[in-house]
């Protein structure tokens, strides 16, 4: 044999044998990774909450569990878990707010409760945290409320209505409610305390004709810069947009109105064709047990569903921790905002639009 | 010549140059409006094109957590938070890996695929060239959804290839593009003149025609690196946990956290760009496609 036919020598026959050994490595690759350990797949939030989970909790269920805790944290998970196979799904638990996971099992994506024999923690939940108006368990929540700027001489907030009032022209914040949940949750609101319910679509519309004119955001967050850079000084907000500026030396402050606060819950569900439900309900155990719960909510300021969970001082005393004040949560009938929500779009965008 | 003109005809030429020179003024007046128009509108595009990144700029250095104008200071705190957090590091790290590997990949097919187009008398050469740049087209978010879909059903996960051929999807028509617009004006004689002097066609290719072509290539690298490194919408489906490119990660941030460090890390974006094009101008030289 001459040197020059040892040389290697790229032949048609070798390239494509080359290409289709790499193209099945490359197909192989995720059954082989998958063999090793399960996988749980599971939506989550970014900013501090991201932060916490991936720093502390993620990695403390993976060593507890031994498996690998995968969060998509980049929306949107709807139209994901949609695209994906239902046998197969991309996700094995579902955490969005309580509007999308009543779209999600309307489109049947995710099953409508979560077993309470498989998740003990569940038995030491707030009754709104498993009511007819969740889907799945939820978590943790915020109180939807008014948020004020307290350096500009306003006298004590204490009803909803006052948003209402003349003296806020200009100064008054709200949401673009097609895309924001909180905006969607304050148009039931507006419904209840000008009209007969909820449900009292003409009365929330007369109502939102007359909150004009009104700063809107799309991004809850949004909200927040509005307040603290004085733009807004009466609006609508969640405690948690509020409170975590706490100790930052900020003239901004929430207040609960007399008739009652949202509730913008967390949710989790579990998707029917996970093929490890039993990691996905051994995760919402986790995610509801009193310690994981206490580091969540003293993080992000939500208030836990857990009623065993004992926070510290300043957060116990801002947060929904005890039935009377969990009492003040107004949840909202998500099943029926979502059957209604083309319609209520298309009337909001006339209304503001003028 | 001047002393050869009579006086007579000096007298006579005297009316005819004022009435010329009238003659000028009068169309140089309109000409210098037109002018100074032209410079107007060219001061308004460049300034309606600098603002937003201008105001970027102010965001980012302004230390407050909000945007307000006129800036209460100078402050580094947001580039300090955005270089201290290891989420936006991993991220724009990705996003430079993502956006090299579609340069080379979107540059290798979409030259490819220019040169067999304008060259290689293919049938339908309207039709394949309309296919290429078809993703151009369609919405961006829609190719994402159709590639993840497409992923999910061969049950490959959301692999970083997967990503990287995304962005080659959506970068090829750049490429191909400002590849065949080089072609268009290619003197093929000059790859006769090297073979009849005896080069081979490979010898030729590599030492004529990819020459020539290169400003049309590296141009449309240049766009395929930008548009890959700024691309949203196809990586909204496509990033796996863990792996998000910058623009997700950012979008994420500002759900929960609307402060400058949005603005600082748009700043490095600006100036990443603009060190790419310095960069490949000092290297391969960028001067020549400038004619395109």
């Amino acid at each position: 044999m001459t040197a020059s036919s040892r040389r290697f020598t790229l032949s048609r026959r070798r390239l494509l044998t080359g290409a289709a050994s790499l193209g099945a490595g490359v197909i192989a690759a995720p059954y082989v990774a998958r063999a090793e350990e399960p996988v749980l797949n599971v939506t989550g939030w970014g900013g501090k909450w991201g932060e916490v989970m991936k720093a502390e909790i993620g990695p403390a269920f993976e060593t507890e569990f031994k498996c690998k805790l995968k969060t998509d944290t980049a929306l949107p998970f709807l139209p994901k878990l949609q695209a994906s196979s239902r046998s197969a799904p991309i996700y094995d638990v579902l955490h969005t707010n309580s509007n999308e996971q009543w779209a999600a099992v309307e489109m049947g994506l995710v099953e409508p409760k979560v077993d309470p024999k498989l998740v003990p923690n569940m038995a030491d939940l707030y009754p709104y945290a498993v009511s007819d108006k969740i889907v799945g368990v939820c978590i943790f929540t915020s109180a939807i409320g008014l948020g004020m700027r307290t350096d500009k001489g306003y006298a004590n907030i204490s009803s909803w209505k006052e948003l209402w009032d003349a003296k806020y022209n200009g100064v008054r914040g709200g949401y673009v409610i097609p895309v924001n949940s909180l905006g969607q949750a304050f148009l039931m609101m507006c419904g209840t305390l000008y009209g007969k319910g909820q449900t009292d679509l003409d009365a929330a519309y007369a109502a939102l004709e007359k909150l004009k004119p009104i700063k809107l955001v799309d991004f809850t967050g949004a909200m927040e810069k509005l307040f603290l850079s004085g733009e807004v000084g009466l609006g609508v907000i969640h405690d948690s947009g509020i409170y975590r500026y706490d100790g930052q030396n900020q003239p901004i402050d929430f207040v609960t109105p007399s008739e009652g606060v949202l509730s913008l819950e967390q949710v989790l569900s579990i998707t029917p064709g996970s093929k490890v439900k039993e990691l996905g309900n051994a995760y919402i155990n986790y995610m509801l047990r009193p310690d994981v719960q206490k580091r969540l909510a003293e993080t992000v300021w939500y208030s836990p569903a857990n009623k065993r969970v004992k926070l510290d001082a300043k957060y116990d005393a801002k947060l929904l921790t005890t039935p009377e004040k969990v009492s003040k949560l107004i949840q909202v009938d998500w099943k029926w905002y979502n059957a209604q929500k083309d319609e209520i779009d298309s009337r909001v965008n006339r209304i503001f639009r003028a | 010549m001047t002393g050869l003109v009579s006086p007579q005809h000096t007298q006579l030429a005297r009316p005819v140059e004022l009435a010329a020179a009238s003659a000028l003024r009068s169309q140089a007046t309109p000409r210098r409006w037109g002018r100074r128009l032209y410079l107007a509108a060219n001061i308004a595009i460049l300034t309606f094109l600098l603002a937003p990144i201008a105001i970027v700029i102010v965001f980012a250095l302004n230390p407050t957590p909000f945007i307000q104008f006129p800036p209460v200071g100078v402050s580094l705190r947001w580039f300090e938070k955005f270089f201290a957090s290891r989420d936006f590091m991993q991220a724009l790290l990705f996003s430079l890996e993502v956006a090299a590997m579609t340069t080379v990949a979107a540059t290798v097919l979409g030259a490819s695929a220019a040169l067999a187009i304008a060259r290689g008398n293919l049938p339908g050469s309207r039709l394949i060239v309309a296919t290429m740049l078809s993703p151009l087209m369609l919405p961006a978010i829609l190719t994402g959804l159709a590639l993840f879909q497409s992923y999910v059903l061969l049950d490959v996960g959301r692999p970083v290839w997967g990503l990287v051929a995304g962005h080659t999807l959506v970068t090829i028509p750049y490429v191909v593009r400002t590849t065949l617009a080089v072609l268009h004006n290619f003197d093929v004689r000059l790859e006769e003149a090297a073979q009849n002097l005896g080069a081979s066609p490979a010898r030729t290719f590599v030492e004529v025609t990819l020459p020539l072509v290169k400003p049309g290539v590296m141009a449309g690298g240049i766009f395929a690196f930008i548009v890959s490194f700024d691309q949203f919408p196809v990586s909204l489906f496509l990033v796996a946990p863990g792996s998000e490119t910058l623009p997700i990660t950012l979008f994420n941030y500002l759900k929960f956290d609307l402060d400058g460090t949005i603005g600082a890390a748009s700043v490095v974006s600006i100036l990443l760009a603009f060190l790419v094009v310095i960069a490949l101008d000092r290297t391969v030289g960028l001067r020549s496609y400038v004619k395109l």
